[in-house]
């Protein structure tokens, strides 16, 4: 969760779910095409308000980031707000601000993104904007070395000076990970993102952020029309590079359940976090099993958080889902499902697993029943829509589509392979995936003091 | 031969980079949203806006006499407590029964309670309206707290208190409530322990039948409607809710601040100070919202602002510097915070000092007006044109008694704004000579930082005044 400005997540938080029949009726208009340096362009009218939303996505993220510089992609985020041929230190939020609109960007496991929301009648200043950065950035050591104080003093206030320090992302993708691209933290360590230099960023810039490793998306009150001169004019005549080789993603499949213990300096109760290896996005099962987390901890009449918190009141909290930081359709490396609950003083990891473990038992005997298949699927679609409620929103969709599986039209039937779950295949993913040998779980309870308690 | 002349300027533009930003187009319309009002038999007002962005549809349904100020003296957190627990069982559902309910019709509900109302945020697929207002309604009229989940509550909301004070941001905001508005019921955070323990089922049940009445409530909807069909559902819905008697307001006048003071909530091993630096401001309805809410934007309340452009663009000293102005029914507050390395604890307060002076003491720049005014009108109809955030907009006009043409009205009056309105609001309210300053941070390790800015009032995590 790491992004040039703080926001509400919750515009990207979608535990997505799916249903029947209305989910037809989608009919999003979706103009895509490619520039002849490779830019990938989605258009997407829509009138109700007159704004638009300009947002450019990178394939790249964190799991990309060179070794001994954890941390880089994101604060490589924040250098493409220093300035470009045209456009002064810091001035794009100037620019975009002074024109009615707001702006952010945010780096992801496998995409950043850049994306300002204004005025629709200003949608050529978001290209021209978007275009000078990707075709001139332009860094100095000054603003690098600003860069470096800003970023760190986002790791201090969201994980050092923090009680639990993000331990379900940090912590446990570092132990349910054995590839580094995929394990290290990509908030980044102090030490390493301070050690970046200006060669470092030039050859990112150079390696990642080309026209053919990019897709610009634009959702809104506009003329799809008059909006592709524009962005022949913008962005035809930057130069596209050549591609490195794609790293190597690929985990090696776990075979034995990992268990960490850690204490936390800070933390006044103790908490437990759990991550289940998913299946990849194009297997048969991934449908069922994003309508299992849904079922198992999506809201507060799943199964997970009526044991936990409360029948037995174990825990205080439930929060987690599919993706982390996303949704089933903005990731393309390997993923784990995240639990994270706060549990009470005087009770045990152990105790909190074994009802985990009980409610899945129980699945994998008896399944699940049609209402609670029927009515998990309207909750995803419920969910769907609201996502798709901003222009915002549906850029996120639309330009993930683009990149990670060029087919961005694929927005209207998004919904179609959830609808199809049965309940059996249901059962049959939680059979498959939620065991303990394919799990990595961290408790991560307060450190004793030595002194007196100050609890009676 | 005029043609030509075109296709050479295209091909031209298409190689050189555009040297300078390019100018906007015609502006479009700005579709308001057309809002209707209709009074259920019961007092209940009903206001509807169509918006059919997605199948849904969202409501938010506010108790305007519900307040952290009801009941207070007898059970103090009343308020907070019953909103957590009302859509836990009502006489005819079981928790789980909401719940499961909700999840049917794509459903969310929620309760939540602050210094000037109590409000029930809800929402579901457009073609589920009717329960959902069904659920709504029941919520309203019948929570029935049961023993179990009254209980369960008082010992979740105990542990809760407890793990958020280990967050600066938590201690920060509480200990400024606290610096700001004194025991006023709008110093409120959370209830202490043995008020909490204290609530009984009874208690509950006595404070929403006194307090959750249709004649001191408003009922806003958004979304994929029709109006003359939702009016209908929801008459059926909500109109068999009986009146009650509207209690007079609680609230008492707010105490005034006489001198610039600091409170520095002690965090050993902290490796930031949360610095949040303001004071009491205007009521909603004053005349000066407009102007507050301006200078807010051009010194924190926007990412081109001077305090992030001092602050962490030139100085590096923060990662998100930020203000805001909270305007409630009595009075508000203006607030500028940033969380920061130990080491930059003085500078900062420092520079904050300085431009929280600056703007009283000399006029905004035109560009800097003009890009203020641009930002808030852009960004007003972005907040339009979501269902909760044209509802919520909706529901500031009803609880607070604004004029009904506030959103119309909107973007005139910020364009009426002239940099002496701007000047004028802020040296009245960001007024550095009686400002709280409150810190979180680890008082060893800053100390010799601090003490210039003030006089130091030392607390711990839990609130207790302690020696420094």
């Amino acid at each position: 969760m790491r992004r040039l400005l703080v926001t509400c997540l919750s515009l990207l938080m979608l535990i997505a779910n799916v249903s029947y029949a209305q989910a037809k009726s989608l009919n999003i208009p979706v103009v895509y095409y490619k520039l002849p340096n490779g830019l990938k362009v989605v258009i997407s009218e829509e009138h109700m308000a007159p704004v638009v939303t300009v947002a450019v996505y990178y394939n790249v993220g964190f799991r990309l980031e060179p070794k001994g510089r954890t941390g880089f992609a994101h604060l490589f985020e924040h250098m493409m707000f220093q300035g470009s041929a045209n456009v002064k230190k810091f001035e794009h939020a100037k620019f975009i601000e002074a024109n009615g609109g707001s702006l952010n960007g945010h780096t992801d496991f496998d995409y950043t993104n850049y994306y300002q929301t204004m005025p629709s009648n200003r949608v050529e200043l978001g290209l021209w904007l978007e275009s000078d950065r990707m075709r001139s950035l332009d860094v100095s050591e000054e603003n690098l070395k600003n860069q470096q104080a800003v970023v760190s003093e986002e790791v201090r206030v969201n994980v050092l000076n923090q009680p639990y320090q993000f331990f379900e992302w940090i912590s446990l993708w570092e132990n349910a990970f054995t590839n580094w691209n995929n394990s290290h933290n990509g908030y980044g360590e102090l030490a390493e993102i301070n050690a970046a230099t200006i060669a470092d960023v030039r050859s990112f810039f150079k390696t990642y952020y080309a026209p053919n490793n990019a897709v610009l998306t634009v959702v809104g009150d506009v003329d799809a029309n008059e909006v592709k001169k524009m962005v022949e004019k913008h962005f035809a005549s930057i130069p596209a590079q050549t591609m490195p080789a794609r790293i190597d993603l690929t985990e090696p499949a776990q075979t034995k359940e990992k268990r960490v213990s850690q204490t936390d300096k800070l933390a006044k109760l103790p908490a437990l976090a759990a991550g289940y290896h998913l299946p990849p996005q194009d297997s048969p099962d991934f449908p069922a099993m994003a309508l299992l987390v849904q079922i198992l901890q999506g809201d507060d009449s799943s199964r997970w958080y009526q044991r936990l918190v409360k029948e037995k009141e174990l825990t205080l909290d439930l929060s987690g889902g599919l993706n982390y930081f996303g949704n089933e359709f903005d990731y393309t490396g390997p993923m784990i499902m995240t639990t994270r609950t706060t549990y009470k003083l005087g009770h045990t990891a152990d105790e909190v697993l074994r009802e985990m473990d009980a409610v899945v038992a129980e699945i994998t005997a008896k399944g699940i029943t049609e209402k609670e298949l029927a009515d998990a699927k309207v909750r995803y679609r419920s969910n769907f829509y609201s996502q798709l409620e901003s222009s915002f929103g549906k850029a996120h969709l639309l330009a993930a589509l683009a990149l990670f599986r060029d087919n961005p039209q694929q927005i209207n039937s998004l919904l179609t392979p959830f609808e199809n779950v049965t309940a059996a295949q249901v059962k049959a993913a939680a059979a498959k995936y939620l065991v303990a040998t394919n799990r990595t779980v961290i408790d991560r309870v307060p450190e004793t003091k030595p002194q007196a308690k100050s609890e009676q | 031969m005029k043609t030509l002349i075109v296709i050479l300027l295209l091909t031209v533009s298409a190689i050189a980079q555009q040297k300078t930003p390019p100018p906007p187009g015609a502006a479009r319309p700005l579709n308001l949203p057309k809002i209707t009002e209709k009074k259920l038999s019961n007092g209940l007002m009903v206001v509807l806006a169509p918006l059919a962005n997605v199948p849904k549809v969202s409501a938010i349904l506010t108790f305007k006499s519900a307040t952290t100020a009801s009941d207070r003296t007898a059970h103090p957190g009343i308020a907070q407590i019953a909103a957590s627990v009302a859509n836990e069982g009502t006489d005819t559902r079981t928790s789980k029964q909401i719940k499961e309910e909700l999840r049917s019709i794509g459903g969310t509900l929620s309760l939540g309670s602050d210094a000037d109302s109590t409000t029930m945020s809800a929402s579901s697929l457009s073609e589920s309206s009717v329960r959902l207002f069904e659920l709504m309604s029941d919520v309203a009229q019948h929570p029935s707290f049961p023993e179990t989940e009254v209980k369960l509550a008082q010992e979740n909301t105990i542990q809760q208190i407890r793990a958020g004070r280990a967050d600066p941001a938590f201690l920060a905001n509480e200990r400024f409530q606290k610096a700001v508005f004194g025991n006023h019921p709008y110093g409120f955070v959370v209830p202490d322990e043995k008020s909490i323990s204290a609530l009984t089922r009874a208690d509950l049940r006595a404070f929403v039948s006194k307090y959750y009445i249709p004649n001191a409530a408003h009922l806003i909807v958004v979304g994929d409607i029709e109006v003359d069909k939702t009016f209908a559902e929801i008459e059926k819905a909500f109109g068999s809710w009986k009146s009650g008697t509207v209690p007079p307001d609680e609230n008492p006048p707010v105490p005034a601040r006489e001198k610039r003071q600091i409170y520095f909530v002690n965090r050993p091993g902290s490796i930031q100070s949360a610095i949040y630096i303001g004071n009491a401001s205007i009521a909603r309805k004053d005349k000066d919202y407009f102007a507050i809410r301006t200078a807010d934007t051009i010194f924190g309340g926007s990412f081109y602002s001077r305090l992030t452009r001092n602050i962490r663009e030139a100085k590096g000293y923060t990662y998100s510097p930020f203000s805001s102005s909270n305007t409630r029914a009595k009075t508000g507050s203006f607030m500028a915070g940033a969380f920061v390395r130990n080491e930059v604890t003085g500078p900062t307060l420092l520079e904050m000092f300085y431009e929280l002076d600056r703007m009283r003491v000399l006029p905004v720049t035109d560009e800097e007006l003009s890009a203020a005014k641009e930002y808030s009108t852009g960004n007003f109809s972005v907040e339009l044109a979501s269902q909760f955030g044209l509802a919520g907009r909706i529901n500031t006009i009803y609880t607070f008694d604004l004029d009904k043409s506030f959103i119309n009205d909107f973007r005139p009056k910020i364009e009426a704004l002239t940099a002496a309105d701007i000047q004028k609001a802020a040296a009245k309210y960001f007024d550095t000579y009686r400002a709280a300053i409150v810190i979180v941070g680890d008082w060893e390790k800053v100390k010799d930082q601090v003490t210039p800015f003030g006089e130091v009032t030392m607390f711990d995590a839990d609130g207790n005044v302690v020696a420094n």
